[in-house]
């Protein structure tokens, strides 16, 4: 079959990559639209450093067939930040130093959104699950607990008018 | 990776027809969690993938007696219903430690028995609450017990223009427990070592009215112990009668050895798993143990 246009909504933007229908979304969002925030780490669902959001919920997207999110709304690491400005969770892992080769940083920070866009207090039991399909090789998890614990904290104080300004999940 | 079409039809009667006329050329994709690895390692080399995420087959609905599962329900999904947790929790004890959330927001419970792998690990527990699955065809759909749905690894009593779309569970009767037990190397994104399922129904004066102790990734297929089942059918329950049940259980095992375990371990771990599910099934339904 030859290549089609799939449309869909990457990080608010109505985009189009001209993709086969073998390919992943993973690749489409790489190589057509240079976001490379998102890495190809096992190719196999493993290791959680491609994970993006797909309709809202984390998604290995080295697994998802690119045609399967035409019209679907994606987000990926690049969508956190807004104007320049880190997401609370992003400041949270440059404080905590929740990183250190910073390969699975992308994948991480998406699982963690996608946890605190529906649980602004999550205890560490719920992190770590939240984090169980992400692979990090170096630093280890505790500082992800802390950075989530961290950033959910300030999330919570700036939705109820008393924090630091800090934008909550969508 | 092989470059097959790709159509997403939007009616189960447009994907039947298409998979009648495409047979085994067509390939249905669901989570694509498995498929994808497959279709890059050229193992499967569909012509066509047949995605059916636009027909409604995500419904779960509890109705006549039965829970019915839409094929396409991912394991997410499961786990977050309420009616499954209180009516069928070793399906959901099944899919907590399944893979990690990104795995479980994309795989479907249809994938994971039609994939028919031998460590499948929503089957154990399906197969203890025996459960029935509905294969559609423009012909019309027939249903059977998911038991009789397996006959090797990757191989299945589907035809080529057959689609599975529902799981379908009766309701257990009063005085029912099922536990779900998965080893593994670790406890997510892993692929089971062993895993089982058992459930005790109780009989009104308290024996045993039916057995199901089902196990995986010790066979070719998920397997039913029947004579181990038939150790415990009829008799109240000892711990000694739950010994002899999970040495059967073991003998009846037939592990290969693979990069995840012996052959050996398996059977071993098969007889310790299975005393501790049957245990744990016993210990909820409120028959004190002290042995377990």
């Amino acid at each position: 079959m030859a290549d089609r246009d799939i449309q869909m909504n990457v990080n608010g933007l109505a985009l189009k990559v001209n993709s086969g229908p073998g390919r992943t979304l993973l690749s489409a969002l790489r190589e057509d639209l240079g976001l490379i925030g998102a890495k190809d780490g096992c190719s196999q669902g493993d290791c959680g450093a491609c994970v993006v959001l797909l309709d809202g919920q984390a998604v290995n997207s080295c697994m998802v067939l690119a045609p399967q999110a035409q019209g679907r709304d994606i987000l990926t690491v690049e969508g956190l930040a807004e104007n320049g400005v880190l997401h609370p969770l992003q400041r949270a892992f440059g404080e905590t130093w929740a990183f250190q080769c910073g390969f699975c940083t992308p994948g991480m920070l998406m699982s963690c959104y996608a946890l605190l866009s529906s649980n602004d207090e999550p205890s560490r039991e719920e992190i770590l699950t939240a984090i169980s399909g992400n692979f990090c090789r170096c630093t280890g998890y505790q500082a992800v607990v802390k950075a989530v614990q961290q950033a959910a904290a300030e999330i919570r104080a700036s939705s109820s008018g008393d924090g630091e300004q800090g934008r909550a999940p969508a | 990776m092989s470059t097959p079409q790709y159509v997403a039809p939007e009616s189960l009667e447009d994907a039947l027809r298409i998979k009648s006329e495409s047979g085994a050329d067509a390939r249905l994709v669901a989570g694509g969690t498995d498929l994808i690895l497959r279709m890059r390692d050229r193992v499967f080399t569909p012509k066509l993938l047949l995605d059916l995420r636009r027909v409604p087959l995500t419904a779960i609905s509890c109705t006549a007696g039965e829970m019915r599962i839409g094929s396409y329900a991912t394991l997410s999904q499961i786990l977050a219903h309420d009616e499954i947790a209180n009516l069928f929790p070793a399906l959901v004890e099944a899919c907590r430690p399944f893979a990690g959330p990104p795995i479980r927001n994309r795989a479907t419970i249809g994938g994971n028995i039609v994939n028919a792998s031998p460590a499948a690990d929503l089957v154990p527990p399906l197969m203890a609450y025996d459960a029935n699955i509905v294969l559609s065809s423009i012909s019309g759909d027939r249903e059977l017990p998911l038991a009789e749905f397996f006959t090797g690894p990757g191989q299945t009593v589907i035809e080529p223009d057959e689609i599975l779309t529902e799981v379908r569970l009766p309701l257990m009767p009063p005085d029912s427990a099922a536990s779900f037990i998965k080893l593994g190397q670790r406890r997510s994104m892993a692929i089971s070592i062993v895993n089982l399922c058992t459930r005790l129904s109780l009989a009104a004066d308290g024996t045993v009215a039916t057995a199901r102790i089902v196990l995986g990734a010790v066979a070719p297929t998920p397997l039913r112990a029947v004579a181990a089942e038939a150790v415990l059918a009829g008799n109240d329950i000892t711990t000694a009668l739950l010994d002899e049940a999970a040495q059967q259980a073991s003998r009846e095992s037939m592990p290969i050895s693979d990069v995840r375990a012996s052959g050996s371990y398996r059977k071993r771990m098969t007889a310790v798993l299975v005393r501790r599910a049957l245990s744990a099934a016993w210990g909820e339904l409120g028959r004190n143990n002290s042995n377990g």
